[in-house]
C-alpha cells in the first residue's frame, strides 16, 4: 500500500516536471560528464554548462545555447576529422535548443527537432551498417571489434572464457599487418563456439533494434509505430551502453528522448531519467569483471 | 502569430536536421571517393566496419637521388598521422609527406620527394585473418 501511493506520488511528480528544463539539464550534464574537446574549447563548454545548470536564469536563455552551439561547433571544425559523432550531435542538438528558445513554441519546436534528429543519425547510422559497410551483416565487424577494442576486453573475457594473456596472443594476431592482398597467416587459436554466437547475436541485435529505432523516429503519423518510440529508444540506451563505450551518446540520446515527452508520460518519463542513471553507472560499475570473477574459473 | 515569428519557427525546425544531412552527406561522399573512415566525418557509420583509422598504416619513403628510405612517422606528428590515416586526401597525405621530408637523416642532400601510402586492414570472414590493402598513395614532391 506504502509503495504503490509513493509510486503513485513519483508520477505525479515527474507529471509535473517541466521537459524543456528537464532535456536542457540531461544535456549540460552530458556536457559535465563527457566534456569534449581540449584546451580552450573545454574549460569554456565546463564554464557555461556548469553555470547552466547552477543559475536558473541562465538555463533557457539563447545565449548560453548559442555559445554552446559555437563551442561544440568550432571543435568538430577545428579536429576534422578525428572527432568522434557525438560532437556532431551535440552540436546540432546545442543549435536546435538555441533556436527553439527564439520560437513562439519551444516545446513544440524541441520535440520536433529531437525525433527527427535521432530518426536521422540512426537512419544513417542503419544505412552505413546494412549497405555501405563490407563487414558488418557477415558479423566480422563484431568479432574483430570484440577482440581488438581494449575496453571491450573484460567482456571478451567473460564471453569467451579466456584469460587476459589469451585474449592479448589473438589481438596481437589481429594487429599483425602483412601488406599483401591475400589473407595473412590465421592466427592459431579457435574463438569459441560461444564467442561466436555473441557476436552474431550482437549483429543482429544491433541492426534490428536500430532500424527500429530509425522507424519509428521518423513515422509522421501517430499510432503503433509512433507511439513506441520510447519504449525502442530506451531499450537501445539500456542495452547498448552496457558495452558501447561511450556513454556520452546516451545522455545525449536520453536528452533528446525526454525533450518529446508530453507531461502525462509520467511513467516514461521516470524511465528515462532512470536510463540516463543506468548510462552513468554502466560507465562506473565493472560489470564484466564483476561477472567474469564470478563465473569464469 | 507574427510573420517573423513564424520564420523563426521555420529556422528551428530546419536548421539543426539539415546541418545533419548536410555533414552527413558530405562524409559519405568523402567516404567513398577519397577512403574517409566510415567511423569519422559525422556520418554516424561508428561501430559499422572494421575500418577505424587505427585499423589503416601508413608507409611513407623519403626519396634522394638513387635512393629511397623508408622512415616512421614520429609521435610529434601524431595527428597529422591521424589524419592522414583516417582522411587520406591529397591535402592530408602532402601535409604529413612534407613534414616527413624535413626529418633528420643519414643520407646526403635534400629530399627529392616522399611516397606516402595508407594501408587498411581487411579480415578474412571466417578466420579473421588480417590482410591489407592499399586504400591510396602519393608520391609528394617538396
Amino acid at each position: 500500500m506504502t509503495g504503490s501511493i509513493a509510486l503513485a506520488r513519483t508520477v505525479k511528480w515527474l507529471r509535473r516536471l517541466d521537459t524543456i528544463d528537464v532535456a536542457l539539464r540531461l544535456t549540460l550534464l552530458d556536457l559535465l560528464l563527457r566534456p569534449i574537446g581540449s584546451w580552450p574549447i573545454r574549460p569554456m563548454t565546463l564554464m557555461l554548462a556548469g553555470a547552466g545548470l547552477l543559475f536558473p536564469w541562465l538555463l533557457r536563455r539563447p545565449s548560453l545555447w548559442g555559445g554552446l552551439a559555437l563551442l561544440t561547433l568550432v571543435r568538430f571544425v577545428a579536429d576534422w576529422p578525428l572527432a568522434d559523432n557525438h560532437a556532431y550531435l551535440l552540436c546540432y542538438w546545442c543549435v536546435a535548443v538555441a533556436l527553439s528558445l527564439f520560437a513562439d513554441d519551444t516545446h513544440a519546436c524541441l520535440s520536433f527537432n529531437g525525433r527527427l534528429l535521432i530518426g536521422l543519425v540512426f537512419g544513417f547510422a542503419i544505412l552505413w551498417k546494412l549497405a555501405l559497410s563490407a563487414d558488418f551483416l557477415d558479423g566480422t565487424f563484431f568479432r574483430v571489434h570484440l577482440m581488438l577494442d581494449p575496453r571491450l576486453e573484460d567482456w571478451t573475457a567473460l564471453v569467451t572464457g579466456w584469460s587476459a594473456e589469451g585474449i592479448d596472443t589473438y589481438r596481437a594476431a589481429l594487429r599483425g599487418h602483412f601488406d599483401a592482398p591475400l589473407a595473412a597467416i590465421p592466427p592459431g587459436t579457435a574463438l569459441p563456439i560461444r564467442f561466436e554466437r555473441v557476436a552474431d547475436a550482437a549483429t543482429w541485435w544491433t541492426a534490428s533494434i536500430e532500424a527500429a529505432v530509425c522507424a519509428s523516429f521518423c513515422w509522421w503519423r501517430p499510432g503503433r509505430i509512433a507511439g513506441a518510440r520510447h519504449a525502442l529508444l530506451l531499450v537501445f540506451c539500456a542495452t547498448t551502453y552496457i558495452v558501447a563505450p561511450v556513454d556520452g551518446f546516451g545522455y545525449l540520446l536520453v536528452a533528446m528522448g525526454f525533450a518529446q515527452c508530453e507531461p502525462d508520460r509520467g511513467f516514461t518519463r521516470g524511465c528515462y531519467l532512470a536510463v540516463f542513471a543506468l548510462i552513468l553507472l554502466y560507465r562506473e560499475i565493472p560489470l564484466a569483471r564483476l561477472l567474469s570473477d564470478a563465473f569464469v574459473t | 502569430m507574427t510573420r517573423r515569428e513564424g520564420a523563426r519557427g521555420r529556422w528551428a525546425r530546419t536548421v539543426p536536421a539539415a546541418l545533419l544531412v548536410g555533414v552527413a552527406l558530405h562524409q559519405l561522399f568523402l567516404a567513398q571517393t577519397v577512403g574517409l573512415s566510415p567511423w569519422f566525418g559525422g556520418g554516424f557509420g561508428m561501430f559499422s566496419s572494421t575500418d577505424a583509422g587505427r585499423a589503416r598504416h601508413i608507409h611513407a619513403f623519403v626519396l634522394r637521388p638513387g635512393l629511397e628510405r623508408e622512415v616512421f612517422v614520429p609521435e610529434s606528428l601524431g595527428v597529422l598521422e591521424a589524419r592522414a590515416r583516417t582522411l587520406p586526401s591529397d591535402a592530408n597525405l602532402r601535409a604529413l609527406a612534407l613534414e616527413l621530408a624535413q626529418l633528420p637523416s643519414p643520407d646526403h642532400g635534400p629530399a627529392t620527394g616522399v611516397r606516402i601510402q595508407v594501408w587498411r586492414t581487411r579480415y578474412d570472414p571466417e578466420t579473421l585473418a588480417p590482410g591489407s590493402e592499399l586504400l591510396r598513395g602519393l608520391v609528394v614532391t617538396p
